[in-house]
Order: C-alpha cells, then structure tokens, then sequence
C-alpha cells in the first residue's frame, strides 16, 4: 500500500517539476516579450538609446520609453495576465470549455457601462468615469449570476445560460446606444471596442494592476478546490467542498479581474477563453499550475500581439484585439490537431 | 434631364423636382443655399440634434437614421427625388425606390474639390442657377485667394490632423487631409495607406508636428454658448503623456474644430481657421469668424452664434 502511495507521489512530484519548468520557461518568454516591445517603437531608437533612456533623464527618449512604451508594455502584460486568470477560473467553476469572461456576459457588461460612461460624459478624456462604468457594470452582472444561481442552486449550466442571456441583453442595449450616439461618440466607442493600449498610463496601470493581482493569491489558494470540482460537483461535495460558496467567490473575483483587465484597454477578449486552453493542453489540469500559467501565457500573447500589431504595418496600429485573434487561433488549432489525448 | 452624380455615373433626372427627401445636413444644408427648403418634404432624422441651426425645418417629417432610412417612411412622402451620399445607404435604396417611381441622387457635397460642381448640379435641376453661381462664386473666391497666397508660401508647417477618434490620423482620402493640403499644411499622416489610420502617441512625437488640428462633433456647435468644451479637449491633448516634447504642444499650436466647420459646404471655413494656425503672418487679415458669419447669414438666412473651435492659446481670452 505503502509503495503504491510513494510511486503516486513521486509522479506527482515528476509532473510537478515539468509544469514548474513551463512556469518558468513562459516567465521567461514573458520577460523577453517584454524586452523586445520594449526596444521597438516608431521613433527607431537604437538598443543603447533605450538602455540609457530607461536608467537616466535624456529629455525626450526617456520620456518616450517611461511615458508611452513601459506604460503600454506593463498594460499589455497585466491585461493578459488578467484575461487568461479569469478565463481559467470561469472555466474551472463552470467545468465547461466554453466559458470565458465573454461568455459569462460580464466582458459585455463593462463594455456596456464603458459605453454609457462615453455617451453620458461626452467621451475622449474620461478614461477614469469610463473605467468606473467598466467596472461597476461587470458586478452588476457578476451579482445578476449570482442572483439566478442562488435561487437555482448555482448548478453551472444555469450559470452559463444566464451568461449567454445577459451577454446577448448587453450587447443590445451597447448597439442601442450607439445607434443613438452621435458621431464622436460612436467613434469612441469604436476605439474602445477594438481594445487598445495607447491610454494606458501609469495611474490607470497602478489600478488594474490592484484589480488584477489582488485576487489572485485568493484564486490560488482555492486551486486545490478547483482540481476537485473539475470531477462534478458531487465528487467535489463528498470530498468537502462547499460548492457553491467556491463558484459565488470565484465569480465575484474573477469578474473583478476582468473589470481590471478590459475598463482601461477595451475588449481584447479572444485571449481569456484560448490562453487557459492552450496552458492546459501543455501541462493538464491541475490548478495549482494552471492559474498562473495561464495567466503567464495570457500576458505573452498580448504582449507579443501588442508589439506585432504596432511594428508589422507601421506607423499605422492594427487595433490590439484583432491581432490576437490573429495569432491566437492558428496557435490553438495547432494544439488542437497536435493533441494526441482528450485533455478537457 | 442628364446629370453626373458622386459615383461618375450619368443618370437620368424627370423634372421639375417639387418634393425632396434629404438624407444627409450636407445636401439640406446646400438646399437652402439654393433657397429650396421649401421643396423638402423628408429629412434624416440625426437633424433634430441641431435644433436652432434648421429652423423650422426640422419640423419636417422624418424619415430615419441617414445610414439607414425607413424606406416605407421615404415612399409614403412620394417625393420626387431623394438625395443620399454615394455610399450610404447601400444600393438597396435605389431598388426599392424605384419600385414606387422615385429617383435617387447621390452626391457627395462634403468633398472641397467637387462641392462647387455639385451644388452647380442640384441648381440646375431645381432651376435654382442663380443661387448656385452666387455660392459657387463666393467659394471659389474665398478657395482662390487662399491658394494663391499658399503657392507663394516658403514653408509647409508639418501637422497633425487627428480625426474624432483619439490617436486615429487622417491619411490620405480623408477630408482632413485634403483641407490640411488646402490650407498649406504638410500631413505628417501623407504617406500612409488608409483614411483613418490608427497611429501610436509615439509615433506622433517622434514626428514632432508644428501644428496639430483635432476633430470633435457635439452634435451641435451652433448651440454652444462659449468655447469651453473644445478648450477641454484642446487641454486633455496638451497633457497626452510625453506630448510635451512635441512642438506645437510646447508652442501651443493645438487646436480644436467642430464637424459643422470641418468638410462638407462649410469645410471652407475650417480651411479659413487652419489657413490661420498654419500660416499667421500669411493671412494677418484673414478673419475666420466673419468669413463664417457671412456664410451663415447670406446664404443660410441664419444669424451667426455658437461655438466652433478652441481658443488659440496665444491669443486666449480675445
């Protein structure tokens, strides 16, 4: 008995140590993402002008590099450490693929009190008011979840259900809006739709970096309880999980992540439901490993999207949101064909 | 009659036009020009928010948003002819409309280069020649006597058009474009590809602009009471992060203009404000206001108030 337990734990430990090195391995891709965004930019400043603008005042180069390119590189990390956190924690509770911070409707949510922010205030330089609205209306429909699946026993379907339906109720009320909007404020909204980092400053990185990371470590801790729920709610049940005092808490924070990822950047979605997959397909299920992979892989996917999206047709911008689509999906259909077992 | 409309086509006109449908504040806008607002029995509906500037024409019946009109509401009016952009609505509308008989003209009235052949175009067809040549001339002048000086210019200040979207330039096929060019300006956005390119704030320092010009639409300008708003937003541009370094931040040559002014039959007045920022010692006499003031009361029947661009921040508070 004794042997069987000691050989269990020793291939835990083995497959702990290879997902720890693809921890690592993606902190250090993540790093020289960074790194490299970080030496690109439109006024062609070369490695050692960057090197000596990043340690000392030279005017105009350290305002470039302190100003517009660290602000937009931290951004495009913390987002989509963000993204691919919430992503997974929506799927760990819900025990379902699909499930994003998308298709819980809490993305349309913000987006729709971003959107109201612009049409109320006039739009342009509120980032403040139109991160609030984010916010405050991606709680409202976290709470709205909440709600129904209280009165429903919290069962994952009905939570998904009441996703879809409130995802689909605020992207009309959003149309409506801008249907309504005039021509400056459909062009904000527009801006905002297409996410981008080019507002990111570093008081707006100081609260999504509060909204992100906070949770996280609350998050981590639950990760056993993850790993248990990912067998069925009874499993989890009989082995002592309060279920549905796991997926009320998991909700609230995940939503408040997903508020800090996309109320200063706009919808740059696509990433919290492929980074969790693609993180999964590597080194499996266990949440310990997954949380933060998958945030690790969320932010190298921004961050090198980012960097392509402003340097592969520059000077022009292609719109953050559609570059990771870009690079995402070939990437997880790649995985998809290559996979040799079912990993969901 | 034969006429060539906005998309090169030449397309047959039954006259006399007695009832029109305007889709767009362009082509009402001219109507009056060419005192035929009497004649418009339906009108885009996005009018209502410039109440005060249309008079009594907004009481007119409506007939829905200008991209995308109810067409039940346009038949029901049986106008004559209804007058659309060249690229909204879609094609559709010439389909339906011609199932109860009525003609589409489209024309594109918010283009510098081709208004005055334009409202030439709608004169004739509405037997209103004397009223087009009176425009016509009067803008002509006013395009001639600032090209000519512009010829003569030794310099061509670099600038920065941003359109209504935050860090979205206008490129080239963008009406900012063209009446940057007009007012002697040299885009920094000139060589790229799209009309309205995203750019970084980055690149925008790195090109280090004299002059920049940014778009806004509040709906509507002539309702304004003071410059406030356009002064806000003039001011959240000089506090971009690192715009310090730019030059027209550092010597204040950031300015804000309103849509009413910024292409379509008054682009020319927007060209009159940019002439000014671009090339002060050039046109020491040129007076945008009362340029805008003429306009408005000679050919719009309309006294001149509101609000239409920020103040210059050399001369705030005149």
């Amino acid at each position: 008995m004794n042997n069987i337990a000691d050989d269990l734990c020793r291939g835990y430990k083995a497959r702990a140590d290879a997902r720890a090195l693809f921890l690592a391995a993606a902190f250090f891709l993540l790093l020289t993402a960074m790194a490299i965004g970080l030496c690109i930019g439109a006024s062609g400043m070369e490695f050692r002008e960057v090197i000596a603008s990043l340690l000392k005042d030279t005017g105009r180069g350290h305002s470039i590099i302190w100003m517009l390119r660290l602000p937009r590189i931290v951004m495009a990390m913390l987002v989509g450490f963000g993204m691919g956190l919430a992503g997974a924690v929506f799927q760990a509770i819900l025990r379902n693929p699909l499930a994003s911070p998308f298709t819980l409707g809490v993305g349309s949510a913000a987006g729709f009190g971003a959107v109201s922010v612009i049409l109320v205030f006039g739009g342009g330089f509120q980032t403040w008011y139109i991160a609030c609205g984010a916010f405050l209306f991606s709680l409202i429909s976290a709470a709205l979840i909440l709600a129904v699946a209280k009165m429903k026993r919290a069962s994952s379907e009905t939570m998904i259900l009441t996703g879809i339906a409130q995802m689909f109720l605020f992207s009309s009320l959003t149309s409506l809006l801008q249907y309504m909007g005039t021509m400056e404020q459909v062009h904000e909204v527009v801006f905002w739709f297409f996410g981008s980092l080019s507002k990111a400053g570093w008081r707006e990185i100081g609260l999504a970096a509060a909204m992100i990371l906070l949770p996280f470590p609350a998050l981590l801790w639950r990760a056993w309880d993850f790993n248990l729920l990912s067998s069925g709610d009874e499993s989890a049940l009989a082995l002592g999980v309060n279920v549905k005092r796991l997926r009320m808490s998991a909700v609230v924070a995940a939503s408040l992540v997903t508020a800090g990822g996309i109320c200063f950047t706009g919808v740059i979605g696509f990433v919290g439901l492929v980074a969790p997959h693609i993180t999964r397909m590597v080194i499996g299920n266990d949440h310990q490993f997954l949380l933060p992979a998958s945030g690790l892989v969320g932010a190298l996917i921004v961050v090198f999207a980012d960097t392509l999206g402003r340097t592969v047709w520059a000077p022009q911008v292609i719109p953050i949101g559609i570059v990771t689509s870009f690079i995402g999906v070939p990437f997880f259909f790649y995985l998809l064909m290559k996979r040799t077992r079912e990993y969901w | 009659m034969t006429v060539r409309d906005a998309l090169g086509r030449n397309i047959e006109v039954s006259l006399p036009i007695q009832r029109i449908v305007a889709l767009n504040s362009d082509v009402l806008e001219v109507l009056r020009t060419l005192k035929a607002e009497d004649r418009v029995v339906g009108v885009f509906s996005e009018m209502v928010r410039e109440r005060g500037f249309w008079g009594a024409l907004v009481e007119r019946p409506k007939v829905g948003s200008w991209r995308d009109p109810d067409l039940e509401a346009i038949a029901s009016l049986k106008p004559d002819i209804v007058i659309a952009y060249s690229r909204n609505p879609g094609p559709l509308l010439e389909k339906k409309m011609a199932l109860f008989g009525i003609q589409v003209l489209r024309l594109d009235l918010y283009k510098v280069e081709t208004l005055e052949q334009e409202v030439q175009v709608l004169g004739q067809l509405l037997g209103r020649e004397k009223e087009a040549a009176l425009f016509c001339d009067w803008h002509r002048r006013h395009i001639e006597m600032i090209r000519e000086k512009i010829d003569g210019a030794l310099t061509r200040p670099s600038v920065y058009i941003e359109s209504y979207t935050d860090y979205h330039a206008a490129g080239p096929g963008s009406g900012g474009h063209e009446m940057c060019l007009l007012a002697g300006g040299r885009n920094i956005a000139a060589g790229l590809s799209i009309p309205y390119p995203r750019v970084t704030p980055e690149w925008v320092v790195s090109r280090n602009p004299e002059v920049i010009v940014k778009a806004a639409a509040y709906g509507n300008g002539y309702a304004l009471k003071d410059r406030a708003p356009f002064n806000r937003r003039r001011d959240a541009i000089l506090h971009r992060p690192a715009w310090r370094h730019i030059a027209a931040v550092a010597s204040g040559q950031v300015h804000v203009m309103d849509s009413a002014i910024w292409t379509g039959p008054r682009a020319i007045i927007g060209i009159a404000y940019m002439v000014r920022w671009i090339h002060p010692a050039l046109f020491p006499d040129l007076n945008p206001e009362a340029l805008h003031r003429e306009y408005l009361e000679t050919f719009q029947g309309v006294s001149y108030r509101g609000a239409f661009v920020s103040d210059g921040l050399r001369e705030a508070g005149r």
